[in-house]
């Protein structure tokens, strides 16, 4: 019997298929290891690579959307964009990066599975447009709106972003703030009366509301946002700006457009000289030489207003003809 | 037989016969056992040495394999994203050029849409700033008189010749690879004549270039 044992032992010892399969296995499993783990970590990247193409496409021919909301000579413009599934778009502003004119980016992420968003796309650039929003703005359609920004010359568009989802209820607001977006048949935009219901934001104007998440102070130029208790301050159809955007992205944006107001004063300053050439004399150069410069936030903006009145009046005695600039909306 | 195997099969028979003998020669099995057995247990080094060699070839092989098929995939991605930037690009240059008239930096003074002020354009001539501004690599506005002229003849503008010339530069970043996309607009200066002073029109094309994105850039 022991023999027998042996024997078999000898046997298994001595079969050399066994060494040599043992080598296939171990060879078999280290190639399909790597290949299965190859495979698996490239398919994962490339459904992550795929889905941040997507979505930085998808940011990029955004910004295409908003050149139509260019005013020309309208005194506002308005539209909404649509999603398939329910998207968020994400806002930054950058006044310091692509000097002079600083830079806003925007990117976009939309809903994969149940209410996770997937990983926001690449920021893309947006260098000529002055868009107001919150940081984050989440929902199936985004209602975009825009309004010229004089100071007293057309200095840009301001567009304004918002999203179908969250509601703003003006409470006391005035007729003309009534008038200018009602004409724009904004949806998420509800005027109060003692009959009308309304769940979102509530913009107060008047004292009739006690809670406001933004209380406007018209007559004084500024409004306050509860959450950040900042005082924000604006003039004309800035004001829109100031409801709807987050109080950082409204104090950049401000910058920004200071700095496009210098460069477009000098352009009229130039100007001034080419048309004495016709005979036109133009007075505006000495007053439209002190507002240019810097500001630190909107309040310096805001205090610009006046000068910006002086400089109008002093247009509009101009020679027939000779006006340096023509606009019938700029009014405080 | 010439197989050990078999030469071990007849010695353990042969053992046996001494087994029933009465002589103890499971010592010289054992021993026998012993010697087969380090001589089968323990295998060829050159043997192994040539297996794994083998292995980490058809290892590095397969590696090189996926290698080179990700690198093809992978351009071929990328000649996709390229093409689909350069498309987006346009279209942008495309969506703005159209109101780019109407842009404060460029609008009519006297309100009228798609109009250019030529007195504020030629103040725009060679500022190069505005190429961090406007999504183009390059700008210019050339004028009717300008039109069917070879570039060399075109006369272009600037504050001394003006309004006597042909093309108004605004920015060129000199970029390789741009397609340029144009439309036409009005273009209106202040002239006096007779002691009045009146706006006068003309027609203009606005050309702005798109830089496209190549793979090889």
């Amino acid at each position: 019997m022991q023999t027998d044992k042996m024997t078999m032992n000898l046997r298994k010892i001595n079969n050399k298929k066994g060494v040599a399969m043992s080598f296939n296995w171990i060879f078999a499993i280290l190639a399909g290891g790597f290949i299965l783990f190859l495979a698996i970590f490239s398919a994962g990247k490339f459904i992550r690579t795929s889905e941040q193409t997507l979505y930085t496409e998808t940011a990029a021919s955004l910004i295409s959307l908003f050149d139509p909301l260019e005013t020309g000579l309208a005194s506002g413009k308005a539209h909404e964009i649509g999603f398939k599934k329910k998207s968020k778009l994400y806002f930054d502003c950058e006044e310091n990066l692509n000097p002079p004119f600083g830079k806003q980016t925007i990117s976009f992420s939309e809903q994969t599975f149940g209410d996770t968003y997937g990983e926001r796309g690449q920021r893309v650039s947006i260098k000529n447009k002055y868009i107001f929003s919150q940081d984050v703005v989440e929902g199936d359609d985004v209602y975009i709106f825009s309004k010229p920004f004089f100071m007293p010359f057309k200095v840009t568009d301001l567009v304004m972003v918002t999203s179908q989802d969250q509601n703003y209820c003006f409470w006391d607001s005035p007729e003309s703030v009534k008038e200018s977006l009602q004409g724009l048949n904004m949806k998420n935009i509800i005027f109060m009366n003692s009959s009308s219901e309304c769940e979102g934001v509530n913009v107060c104007f008047g004292t009739s509301q006690t809670v406001c998440e933004v209380k406007v102070f018209e007559d004084q130029g500024y409004l306050i946002q509860r959450e950040s208790g900042k005082r924000v301050y604006f003039a004309g159809d800035m004001i829109y700006a100031a409801i709807f955007s987050s109080p950082s992205m409204y104090e950049c944006n401000v910058k920004r457009i200071k700095v496009k107001f210098d460069y477009l004063a000098q352009i009229y300053l130039d100007k001034i000289q080419i048309i004495e050439r016709k005979d036109c004399n133009s007075n505006i150069g000495a007053r439209l030489s002190t507002m240019l410069g810097g500001v630190e936030d909107s309040r310096a903006l805001h205090g610009l207003f006046m000068t910006a009145q002086d400089v109008d009046s002093i247009n509009r005695q101009a020679k027939s003809g000779c006006q340096v600039y023509y606009n019938n909306n700029f009014d405080i | 037989m010439v197989n050990k195997k078999g030469q071990l099969h007849i010695q353990e028979t042969k053992n046996r016969r001494f087994l029933d003998l009465g002589f103890s020669k499971k010592g010289q099995l054992r021993i026998q056992v012993l010697k087969n057995l380090k001589r089968f247990l323990v295998p060829s080094p050159k043997r192994a040495q040539l297996r794994i060699q083998e292995m980490a070839f058809m290892l590095l092989g397969v590696f090189l394999f996926f290698s080179l098929v990700g690198i093809f995939a992978f351009s071929l991605v990328y000649v996709n994203l390229s093409d689909s930037a350069s498309q987006i690009a346009e279209d942008r240059t495309l969506s703005s050029i159209t109101s780019l008239a109407d842009t404060p930096e460029m609008s009519c003074v006297a309100s009228k849409s798609n109009c250019i002020d030529g007195d504020k354009l030629i103040n725009l001539v060679n500022k190069s700033i505005y190429g961090e501004l406007w999504p183009y690599s390059s700008l210019s506005v050339i004028k009717f008189s300008g039109f069917g002229k070879d570039t060399s003849e075109l006369i272009v503008c600037t504050k001394a010749n003006y309004p006597n010339c042909d093309i108004f530069y605004i920015y060129d970043k000199k970029v390789n690879n741009e397609r340029a996309i144009s439309t036409h607009v009005a273009i209106c200066r202040k002239e006096l004549e007779n002691g009045y002073t009146y706006d006068r029109c003309e027609t203009a094309k606005i050309i702005a270039g798109t830089r496209l994105i190549q793979v090889d850039n």
